[in-house]
């Protein structure tokens, strides 16, 4: 470099150091603000969506009657008695703690194993049928079998979440860094990058997109997996209350427990996956057009 | 002498693409690889780029670092013009500070305004995504730089421009670089001499060294090297139409 650039960048590196540090700070922290307005405002589409299908449920119901179909409002109603009552919260934790041990497991193990035989042409060809397999068994033939093997209890349920739900997670990471760009991969080899920093900057980031993906399917089955196999096992938690409602034929606290059951999913959806997606994935965003944006 | 290709040969599932090439790269030298595609010209560079290993002769380095700007950007879509300018040198340890000054003034060298350094790949054009791709590859600050046809896909204009900042760029760090194109004009225009390669069977047809200085030839004097080498059969391949593509 000649001396002249040299000074140059020099006086820049000297000159604008605390300016950048400063206005940086300044910047993220609206940028925040602005992303966390848009995240918030886009609910209202979301709300649209759910309208409509409260409008349908309506009609169904004014068609059928409150036997076969209760009203989304007493729906509500009876919801809104549940989740006042004093039992609710260990219901809940018991259901949550299943479903969440389940995920994490599921999604830990899966993505672990999938990135492994994504590097590994020999594992993918030998875990690829078995995850086909795997992914052909249907849930409640793993919740019969785990009764068998675990008995009524957390395990079992865990279980039937984490083997009905890894071989999505498993399945998305092996496509993920199967399907990595190999030139971008010779081209951080070239400026001299470590395997590990070529995972980390080649490989991490286009691997999570498809995660995120399997992570959202695999959240939302963990909930519905657990609530089948309480149900089945009868073993406390959202499943029994399901049950006893059924046994009872108490309709609108069936249809209040499933709605229960689908406001998990959608928080642990929207309000830990999706918020960590946004901030792990702005880059996507940014050459999208305006309406595109969430 | 920076890099030294000895007698190397490569094939790919048995089918050879070249045999016995010796090419020595001088201190500050520029020297331009030519020919059709398919010769085996980029298969050279990937192999003085150590990225693939040739299956006979060796390859003889002496200097520190080398970097490489290939034909297609290949930026990291996840990462600002900064941290793309910058990934050499995050991968050489250099602490965040120093690295983003270093990408800022590298930026600015190479034609990008302050506010591009905070877009991503997706919001640069074409043009400008070549030109961090440059700006990448000069900021570690090379001994050897290896452009593989980094030009075909930008407009004459920019590419005219681009050509411009690889010669003052040489001149101002002083490293050496192995230029392939396919384009005689840009060969004779940014290079001190031109080894041409056949397509047929990737042999070398011509060593050539153009007259008087890369960066102060006039337009007139590139345009008549050009027409002078054109007519020669030695040149014949790079414009017959009939060639396999």
């Amino acid at each position: 470099m000649p001396s002249e650039e040299a000074a140059l960048s020099l006086s820049y590196r000297q000159g604008s150091r605390p300016l950048r540090t400063g206005a940086g700070a300044l910047i993220r922290s609206g940028r925040a603000a602005a992303w966390l307005g848009r995240y918030v405002w886009s609910g209202w589409a979301g709300l649209a969506g759910l309208f409509c299908l409260a409008a349908a449920w309506q009609a169904g119901h004014e068609l059928y009657g409150s036997f076969i179909l209760p009203a989304p409002g007493e729906t509500i109603a009876v919801a809104w008695q549940i989740l006042h009552a004093p039992e609710f919260a260990g219901i809940a934790a018991t259901t949550a703690e299943r479903a969440l041990t389940g995920f994490a497991l599921a999604a830990g193990i899966g993505t672990l194993a999938g990135v492994v035989a994504g590097y590994s042409f020999a594992a993918m060809r030998i875990l690829k049928p078995i995850v086909t397999v795997t992914l052909g068994v249907p849930p409640i033939a793993w919740i019969v079998l785990a009764l068998i093997w675990f008995g009524s209890g957390n395990g079992s349920a865990v279980m039937t979440v984490v083997l009905a739900s890894m071989p999505i997670s498993f399945a998305g990471a092996l496509e993920g860094v199967a399907t990595r760009d190999r030139s971008l991969d010779a081209m951080a080899r070239v400026f001299g990058a470590s395997p590990l920093r070529r995972f980390r900057t080649v490989t991490l980031p286009h691997l999570l997109s498809y995660m995120f993906a399997a992570w959202t399917t695999t959240i939302g089955s963990a909930w519905k997996v657990t609530v089948m196999a309480e149900l089945l096992s009868n073993t406390g938690g959202v499943g029994s209350e399901l049950a006893t409602a059924r046994a009872v034929f108490d309709i609108p606290a069936v249809t209040a427990w499933i709605l229960i059951t689908v406001g998990f999913a959608l928080i642990s959806d929207y309000a830990i996956l999706h918020p960590l997606r946004e901030a792990v994935e702005r880059w996507r965003s940014a050459g999208l057009p305006w309406g595109v944006k969430r | 002498m920076k890099l030294a290709l000895k007698a190397i040969g490569h094939s790919f599932l048995g089918r050879a693409v070249f045999e016995d090439f010796d090419l020595t790269l001088g201190n500050g030298e520029i020297i331009a690889l030519l020919g059709p595609s398919g010769c085996g010209k980029t298969t050279i560079l990937q192999i003085a780029a150590g990225l693939i290993a040739p299956l006979r002769g060796r390859v003889e380095r002496a200097y520190r670092r080398h970097a490489v700007v290939f034909q297609e950007p290949r930026l990291l879509p996840w990462q600002t013009t900064c941290g793309n300018i910058a990934y050499g040198l995050a991968a050489s340890g250099m602490d965040r500070v120093e690295r983003a000054a270093r990408a800022a003034a590298q930026a600015r060298a190479v034609g990008l305004a302050p506010e591009d350094l905070d877009k991503y790949p997706v919001e640069l054009s074409g043009g400008m995504r070549q030109r961090v791709s440059v700006a990448r590859a000069l900021a570690v600050e090379p001994d050897v730089v290896l452009f593989d046809e980094p030009f075909t896909a930008v407009d004459v204009g920019l590419r005219r421009a681009l050509q411009d900042l690889v010669i003052a760029a040489a001149e101002a760090q002083s490293f050496s670089a192995l230029f392939v194109t396919h384009d005689l004009g840009e060969a004779v225009r940014v290079a001190d001499r031109l080894v041409l390669l056949s397509g047929e069977d990737g042999r070398v047809l011509a060593r050539r060294t153009m007259q008087g200085r890369r960066g102060t030839r006039s337009d007139r004097a590139i345009f008549e090297m050009v027409e002078a080498w054109s007519r020669e059969p030695a040149f014949a391949e790079l414009f017959d139409p009939r060639r396999p593509a």
